[in-house]
């Protein structure tokens, strides 16, 4: 068994397919993985691979093209996924979609393609939910922050709709877990972009003042509810408590 | 009350506001996508964004508040009728405009749901509430999704000024039939209601058709493949004032169709009120008239358990608006007791909360599952079965239509099985024509077996090895959904029992065990 290992940023993911694919090894030979790797096993040949952005170019081109766009957001969305084996479960999918190609989506019956499926499936709904719980600090009416601790690497992925949502406005979104933002000027493009300790830091500070529009919203939060239909495990079903954890309403009283 | 309300603070305001708008229960953004604009604040999107979620469970999406609760009308089950004591507040338009905006750019909410009780006439109201939007959204830039209720009684110019502003309109319909309405609203008619629910479908229409659009609102894109929905027969709206009224006398026909009326004159086909004449939907310059007029459509609400309709009358009604006045949603509120009155029930009468989901099940069954009401309920049923769900329910009264060969059947047969819906039962006809299902590829397509398993085979063959008979399938079913139905009317008083947390733990001490204790009693 061979194994290659990259480093989790997306265009690394992509060379690593590439190279899995030239060496000809045979797709029951190989298996893809990303660093840091756990526990190396026995009988195995690990292989690094490094960031190439011509190949990584080439496998994307060619899932957009051989398969169909659709399976390049499936890709993606797939690679913003935490769980380990996600590269191999990417792989695995194009090895489908680029025999039958665009089918290949469609083909559920097949454990390769449900499992990409159902991991994209899974991203998707937890990017769309951060869009919805996202909580904005507002800092002397200059900008905008917002902390979030999501399980996938949501941040590319949620950033678009607050681009287009809030387009004049300075703002921020902050991967507590990962120590990357997405920042966006004023009425310019915005930018991913890691954050050090210090500027962190920095940014909580600004955080501190009080916001009178806080406690209206906690003040309108409590108001809306109706006692005679209170459904606490409702509730939580709709939005488990670890999404609570950054929210206004929840941690403030 | 006017001292009072000065002295009021913003937050306080806010409170009473939002306390008093609460029971109404359209909380979606849905229906419309828009893009953001630079230098403006906001967009929309068609799917609809929630926000939070209350205690209650329910969705917070908008910012739903009343403009005013200082109501002249005496609406009896209403917890803002004049007769009652509470403090009266009304915001101004630039504090309403402010809140939004603020709490918007905070994603704290999806936009604005303005309502309000009548503040000294319909007119007066109805202005202020088009005063308010406008200025949100020129003044203050606000590109997000307002819905506003257009107030019974209110002069077509003003609602029609509205439109342009909102992106979706509701009237409440309230009670759905006019013996309801008069004695528990009695400054409402149907005639107040209805008239301004047809101007703004002829507005919508008229739009639309400028638009090079279709004059009825799309609907489910999954309804395409299937044969004879209700939206299949809506009656294309027509548009000048004496057509609207020709229009309805025609249907008054067709009594099955025309449940508005009292529930007895539809069943012996007596006419419905006349339909009140309409002017022509759109009176503004044409330069007005490119402007999106009520673009995500309107919605209406019904109250259950505070009169004695049945199911049956509640959902021909649902029916009778999607079909003729090309509602977007019908929305069911179960009744909370507020007020004592005669007229009114007992005011220890729990909401109806397992009665307004079946409503809620049905309505999705007629607007995306190709049923009509008179598939799931008739004069002789007219009530949902508590235990089942409306979709088992009819899979048992027609089991000759079962089962359902998964591989082979038509998409519109798949959508009436139980278990299956819209998703999974697209999903197995596109990934069946590379190969078979088998049982497992359904369970992870998002089948419920658990109550599919009756109804359908995979390859000519069943789950397992059961007769297809009504008694088993039913004693099955229920014994299957019996709790998760008790939760849904008894939400609170479920408790989890636990070794170390006993229920009178935290009991503090009171005097007589402190003198019990001194005693040397205890």
């Amino acid at each position: 068994m061979t194994i290659f290992t990259c480093s989790s940023d997306f265009e690394s993911m992509m060379t690593c397919i590439y190279d899995a694919w030239d060496s000809h090894l045979g797709y029951r030979n190989v298996r893809l993985m990303t660093e840091p790797v756990g526990n190396y096993e026995l009988f195995c040949d690990y292989r690094h691979v490094d960031l190439d952005a011509a190949k990584a170019e080439r496998v994307i081109h060619s899932i957009r093209r051989k398969i169909s766009p659709s399976a390049y957001q499936l890709v993606y969305y797939c690679a913003m996924s935490h769980q380990e084996d996600r590269l191999d479960i990417i792989y695995r999918f194009l090895l489908y979609g680029f025999s039958y190609g665009a089918k290949a989506m469609d083909m559920l019956q097949e454990p390769a393609v449900m499992a990409a499926f159902e991991l994209s499936r899974r991203v998707s709904r937890e990017a769309h939910a951060f869009i919805e719980f996202v909580r904005f600090a507002n800092v002397r009416d200059e900008f905008l922050v917002s902390h979030i601790e999501p399980k996938s690497n949501v941040l590319t992925l949620i950033a678009p709709h607050f681009s287009d949502r809030l387009p004049s406005e300075n703002w921020m979104i902050i991967d507590d877990k990962r120590n990357l933002a997405v920042v966006h000027p004023a009425d310019a493009e915005y930018y991913l972009t890691p954050l050090t300790k210090e500027e962190l830091l920095k940014v909580r500070q600004s955080e501190q003042e009080p916001d009178p529009f806080v406690d209206l919203w906690i003040g309108f939060f409590h108001a809306i509810a109706i006692d005679a239909r209170k459904n606490p495990r409702c509730q939580r079903t709709l939005l488990p408590l670890w999404y609570r954890k950054n929210m206004t309403e929840y941690t403030q009283k | 009350m006017e001292i009072i309300s000065k002295t009021l603070s913003l937050q306080e305001k806010l409170n009473i506001l939002a306390d008093a708008a609460k029971y109404d229960v359209a909380c979606t953004s849905s229906g419309v996508d828009r893009k953001g604009k630079k230098g403006s604040l906001g967009n929309s999107c068609a799917a609809g964004i929630c926000h939070s979620f209350a205690a209650d469970g329910r969705c917070i999406s908008l910012l739903k508040i009343l403009l005013s609760n200082d109501c002249v009308y005496d609406c009896k089950y209403c917890v803002n009728r004049a007769g009652n004591d509470r403090v009266r507040a009304t915001f101004t338009p630039e504090e309403i405009c402010q809140l939004t905006v603020e709490l918007y750019r905070r994603n704290y909410i999806e936009g604005l749901f303005l309502s309000s009780g009548v503040y000294k006439s319909p007119n007066i109201t109805m202005e202020m509430i088009c005063r308010t939007i406008e200025l949100l959204r020129t003044r203050y830039h606000f590109n997000g999704y307002i819905h506003i209720k257009a107030i019974p009684g209110a002069s077509p110019e003003l609602i029609e000024k509205a439109g342009y502003l909102a992106d979706r309109m509701s009237v409440n319909l309230e009670l759905p039939t006019k013996e309801g309405l008069s004695a528990l609203a009695p400054h409402k008619t149907q005639r107040s209601i209805l008239r301004p629910m047809r101007q703004i479908q002829n507005g919508i229409s008229e739009y639309r058709l400028t638009q090079g659009k279709e004059a009825l609102m799309e609907r489910s894109t999954g309804n395409r493949y299937l044969k004879d929905t209700i939206f299949d027969t809506r009656q294309k709206p027509v548009l000048s004032g004496t057509d609207a009224s020709l229009l309805l006398s025609s249907e008054s026909a067709d009594s099955a169709a025309a449940p508005l009326s009292t529930g007895k004159a539809a069943l012996s086909g007596q006419p419905p009120a006349p339909e009140p004449t309409v002017p022509s939907a759109r009176q503004a310059p044409s330069k007005e008239r490119q402007k999106p007029f009520v673009p995500a459509g309107q919605s209406t609400q019904m109250i259950i358990g505070a009169t004695g309709e049945t199911d049956f009358q509640l959902l021909s009604t649902s029916q009778y608006l999607y079909q003729q006045y090309d509602l977007k949603r019908v929305f069911y509120s179960a009744y909370v007791p507020l007020n004592e009155d005669p007229a009114l029930p007992d005011p220890s009468t729990a909401p109806p909360l397992l009665r307004e989901h079946r409503l809620y099940q049905a309505d999705w069954l007629l607007r995306y599952y190709g049923f009509h009401v008179q598939d799931l309920l008739d004069e002789q049923h007219p009530s949902f079965n508590t235990l089942l769900d409306p979709k088992c329910d009819w899979a048992l009264r027609h089991l000759e239509l079962f089962p359902v060969e998964i591989n082979s059947a038509e998409y519109a047969d798949l959508l009436k099985v139980p278990g299956i819906g819209t998703k999974s039962a697209m999903r197995i006809v596109n990934s069946r024509r590379s190969s078979r299902l088998s049982f497992e590829h359904l369970k992870r397509m998002g089948v419920v077996l658990k109550r599919a398993k009756y109804f359908i085979t995979c390859g000519g063959k069943m789950m397992y090895s059961m007769k297809i008979e009504e008694n088993f399938i039913t004693r099955q079913l229920t014994g299957e959904n019996s709790a998760s139905n008790w939760e849904i009317d008894h939400p609170q008083t479920y408790r989890q029992l636990s070794l170390f947390d006993d229920f009178h733990f935290d009991r503090q001490p009171d005097t007589s065990d402190v003198v019990m204790t001194a005693t040397g009693q205890l």
